[in-house]
């Protein structure tokens, strides 16, 4: 078999059976041999027993930027996975699987939810096929000329719980890395960077990753014949450093750059795990060679008390951040708008997931753009900044804490749950050229006025400075924060809050603003914010490899709206030539870009199964609209 | 002691005449001038309703929040900066109200702050409707129907939440509550004074009259003595304070109730986590303008758990 330039991988298995250190593992054992990769995890929101899986892509000579169906190969760790994926598998394309399984029927299958089963079981009749493993098998094999490589799991475990004379109670906890060694034996990934991945992830626990380790020695003895049989092309050279991190990772990293020293959190999914990385570094800070203070993240009783702990923070004149989720945000928007009315800085990272209410909360969406946009009651600046990839999040993070502080304004940055969970390769982020920038710091004295309207940003003395007292209230208040209901300051006061939208986005640069990728030709425009970003690009390229003239505008700056900005890059096109790309029902961003600009955007490409577009997808949706086939298309692949 | 500060201020206090909260606001004052606190490193956070204002109203540093919401407010300006006095005002449907939950986390956290409850039973700002600590069918004069909700008991409540200070202070007597305040500022963790206090305009029960019929201090019975000096005495004094806490009826107790200072306080047990956390707290660290918090070394190197190393026949040379 040839070598490709690109694999397509599911790994799939019950919830908490470790999937995500399967992931993890497997990524930094690519990433060692060269290769570059993006990984999405797709769970339940459950913590044992539901199907979840892995899907990933990698590639020899680029950065892949989305996913795609079918896979070349299928890693399962059960019956349930083998049911769900079997269709995702392309021809010729390998199913690693468990010959314990190999008897199971789907009606045996109890963690697999009814609905899901009917429309398997109707997929399985329409092929002809038996609803059992048995038969899905032979037909992989026959019909598909897929290589269905059959493990004894349970053997491979027991040889090993001999080796080490590990309690077969705890079996179970090598699974994951049984998984990987398959994996990598079939993509004939070198032994070293296999073993230096579980030793990497690992850690300090050596005799696990040497465990682990032997799991693939054994494995690569009863694999031989199969090595390398979906055979990567060698990766295209690269630096000699690269990063492998989650969404959540690349943000905790960017707010530690940034000096973040007091974040609050309630847990939520997607958002925790940034603060618990975080937290984990809150001692490191004072442990390094320079004096940099200490770090508090603080789980707080609710994300009222996140938020306005945070604020309470930001008044000492300290960068401080929280970090949640729809349900959490909905909570936080009083203290948003005391942050408005008190012109405090405060950064809010805000991870979508699918709505409303509890909704989706494993899931990803991009529905909450008019939450982050128009949430809390009055009128007041605010900052809303999408970030369309792990390294835009990275710096976009930094970003946020500047401009809140240059302005005097709430930021929320707004990622969603595709983009917090997903894994990625990227360059070290270089830090050589990240400035900080806080704005106009007062020293505050005798008869400082914190409101002072003699400028349109207020002089911020931090509580606690030297011979100076403030206040601070959410009532309407005169220069000194004192209640004030007089009709001419209120005037007065309350316009300056608004009217810092026109310096934002006089002062904020265009390329953070938006940006156009694939040429200033075009003929179309497809636009869209945050995870859809990577999936437009793909697309963007390979409808340009057919002579198409369409480019992709990702907006970083959702709020205020670059309108003028906007108005000058859309104008050499009519307006039914833009398309907008959303993970949402309304694909919002067409609503606040007619509100902003008056430019009216009729075509929409969605999805909202909480599940990412994939690139076959906005292909399709693209072509349906570019031919004039329909205004509107809604996707629905994936399980 | 002649403080060097005037820890009054200037504004027209806008209280009904004859409103408790002149009270506590005079023992407040008297308290702030014999610890002579600095005005600048003082700091009254306060919720909403009447006594909210009383952050405008004082001469120290002030920040009027959101209903309920002192005490998060108050939370995060004592961590991030813990060399400032954080003194936390707020009503009874503030603290024990809307925002219950936090006056519980905040006893759970021992943080070095003091909470000052204007306990007067009613929701006065909105016109007098039923407090979380009006009794169960008690009808005020504001009242259509008799409190349909039995009373939360605040010193009962502090003492269940980890509260490591708790007093009950009455408006009306300055000079007590003056100071239990003083008190309440010195000790070490959370501290907090239930201030029993007549709302002339709305509240015809729990009148001056009615309180001083019943009050009592709790100092002059020379038998009770709430500070906790060993650790073996914590739990007759701590079940000693809850009982002394249930009494509410002909006679209702004032003074302090319970004190433990070998409890840690938050800012002990977030050295712990954070051990640069004492020497230089958030509000104490650099970050300037301009340049890199840290450098590109120490990045990679507080990172190194995400960061691989390419085989050297795939590196770019």
């Amino acid at each position: 078999m040839s070598s490709v330039k690109e694999v397509g991988v599911i790994l799939g298995g019950p919830q908490g059976s470790g999937l995500e250190t399967s992931m993890n593992v497997l990524a930094r054992a690519l990433a060692s041999r060269g290769y570059w990769l993006i990984a999405d995890r797709e769970y339940y929101s459950n913590i044992t027993g539901r199907h979840s899986y892995i899907h990933m892509l990698v590639s020899s000579d680029k950065q892949p930027r989305s996913l795609r169906y079918p896979v070349e190969v299928i890693a399962a760790m059960d019956a349930e996975t083998i049911f769900t994926h079997f269709l995702d598998i392309s021809e010729r394309g390998v199913l690693l699987y468990d010959t314990y399984v190999s008897s199971k029927t789907l009606s045996e299958v109890a963690s697999m939810e009814e609905h899901v089963k009917s429309r398997i079981e109707k997929n399985i009749q329409r092929l002809g096929l038996e609803p059992d493993v048995k038969s899905i098998l032979k037909h992989l094999s026959e019909d598909k000329h897929i290589s269905a490589i059959g493990i004894d799991y349970s053997k491979v475990l027991k040889n090993l719980s001999e080796k080490y004379n590990i309690n077969a109670r705890f079996l179970s906890r090598y699974l994951s890395g049984l998984i990987v060694s398959a994996v990598a034996l079939i993509l004939g990934i070198e032994d070293e960077s296999v073993k230096e991945a579980f030793q990497q992830y690992f850690k300090e626990k050596t005799i696990i990753a040497e465990q682990n380790f032997a799991i693939y020695e054994m494995l690569r003895k009863q694999l031989e014949e199969y090595i390398g049989l979906v055979k990567l092309d060698p990766p295209a050279p690269r630096h000699s450093k690269i990063m492998v991190a989650s969404g959540n990772d690349v943000v905790a990293m960017g707010k530690i750059v940034a000096g973040v020293r007091y974040q609050s959190y309630y847990p939520i999914t997607p958002a925790a795990d940034e603060s618990f990385l975080l937290e984990k570094h809150s001692d490191i800070l004072s442990k390094y060679k320079q004096p940099i203070g200490s770090l508090i993240v603080l789980q707080t009783e609710d994300e009222i008390s996140a938020i306005t702990s945070a604020i309470g923070a930001s008044l000492t004149g300290v960068r401080s951040s929280t970090s949640t989720s729809g349900p959490g945000f909905d909570l936080m928007i009083e203290g948003i708008s005391w942050a408005g009315m008190n012109e405090t800085p405060v950064v809010i990272t805000y991870y979508q997931r699918g709505g409303p209410s509890t909704g989706q909360p494993t899931r990803g969406a991009q529905s909450d753009l008019f939450n982050a946009v128009f949430a809390g009651h009055g009128e007041f600046s605010r900052i809303v900044l999408s970030s369309g990839d792990h390294i835009e999040a990275f710096y976009d993070t930094i970003m946020s804490f500047n401009l809140a502080e240059k302005f005097q304004v709430p930021v929320i940055h707004l990622l969603d749950k595709f983009l917090a969970n997903s894994l990625a390769t990227m360059d070290i982020p270089s830090l050589k050229d990240v400035l900080v920038e806080r704005g106009y710091i007062s020293k505050g004295g005798t008869g400082y006025k914190r409101f002072s309207l003699n400028s349109l940003i207020s002089p911020r003395a931090p509580l606690g400075s030297e011979e100076t007292v403030m206040w601070y209230t959410g009532d309407e208040h005169d220069e000194y924060g004192h209640i004030c209901e007089d009709p001419e300051i209120r005037v007065k006061m309350y316009s300056k809050r608004i009217e810092k939208d026109k310096i934002i986005l006089e002062s904020i640069p265009l390329d953070y603003k938006f940006t156009l990728y694939g040429g200033s030709d075009f003929e179309y425009l497809l636009l869209g914010w945050g995870s859809v970003k990577g999936v437009a690009l793909d697309a963007v390229d390979k409808l340009r490899e057919k002579g198409l003239k369409v480019s992709y505008l990702n907006i970083k700056l959702l709020w205020p709206f670059p309108t003028l900005e906007f108005r000058d890059i859309v104008k050499s096109i009519p307006e039914d030539r833009l398309i907008a790309v959303e993970h949402s029902y309304g694909v919002n961003i067409a609503s606040l870009i007619r509100q902003t600009t008056g430019i009216n955007i009729n075509k929409k490409i969605s999805k909202y199964t909480g599940r990412p577009i994939t690139l076959s997808e906005l292909l399709i949706s693209l072509d349906k609209i570019i031919s004039k086939e329909t205004n509107r298309v809604v996707f629905t692949y994936g399980e | 002691m002649v403080s060097k500060w005037n820890y009054k201020s200037d504004l027209w206090i806008d209280w009904c005449p004859g409103c408790g909260n002149f009270g506590i606001h005079s023992a407040l004052i008297k308290a702030l001038e014999d610890l002579g606190l600095n005005p600048s490193k003082t700091v009254i956070v306060s919720g909403i309703g009447c006594s909210g204002k009383i952050a405008h109203f004082v001469n120290v540093n002030g920040v009027h929040t959101l209903h309920g919401r002192a005490i998060p407010f108050a939370m995060g300006i004592k961590i991030a900066n813990p060399e400032l006095e954080v003194i936390v005002h707020g009503g009874d449907g503030d603290l024990l109200g809307i925002g219950a939950g936090h006056f519980v986390a905040l006893g759970r956290r021992n943080i070095d702050i003091t909470v000052i409850l204007h306990n007067n039973n009613v929701y006065g700002l909105t016109k007098g409707q039923a407090s979380p600590t009006l009794p169960l069918g008690v009808k005020t004069k504001a009242l259509y129907w008799p409190n349909i909700h039995e009373r939360v008991n605040p010193v009962l409540l502090a003492l269940a939440s980890g509260y490591t200070f708790v007093a009950r202070g009455y408006a009306m007597d300055t000079n007590h509550l003056r100071e239990l305040i003083k008190k309440a500022i010195m000790h070490k963790g959370a501290a907090f004074i239930d201030v029993l206090q007549p709302c002339v305009t709305f509240n015809d029960i729990y009148t001056m009259e009615f309180y001083k019929k019943r009050i009592y201090k709790l100092e002059d019975d020379p038998n009770f003595d709430p500070i906790v000096r060993k650790d073996e005495e914590t739990l007759p004094k701590y079940l000693k304070a809850v009982e002394k806490s249930l009494e509410w009826g002909d006679r209702i107790p004032i003074g302090i109730f319970y004190i433990n200072e070998n409890v840690s306080t938050f800012e002990e047990r977030l050295s712990e986590r954070s051990t640069g956390y004492k020497e230089i707290p958030p509000a104490k660290s650099i970050i300037e303008e301009g340049k890199p918090i840290i450098d590109q070394e120490t990045f990679e190197s507080m990172f190194k758990e995400f960061i691989v190393n390419v085989k050297k026949h795939q590196i770019n040379k």
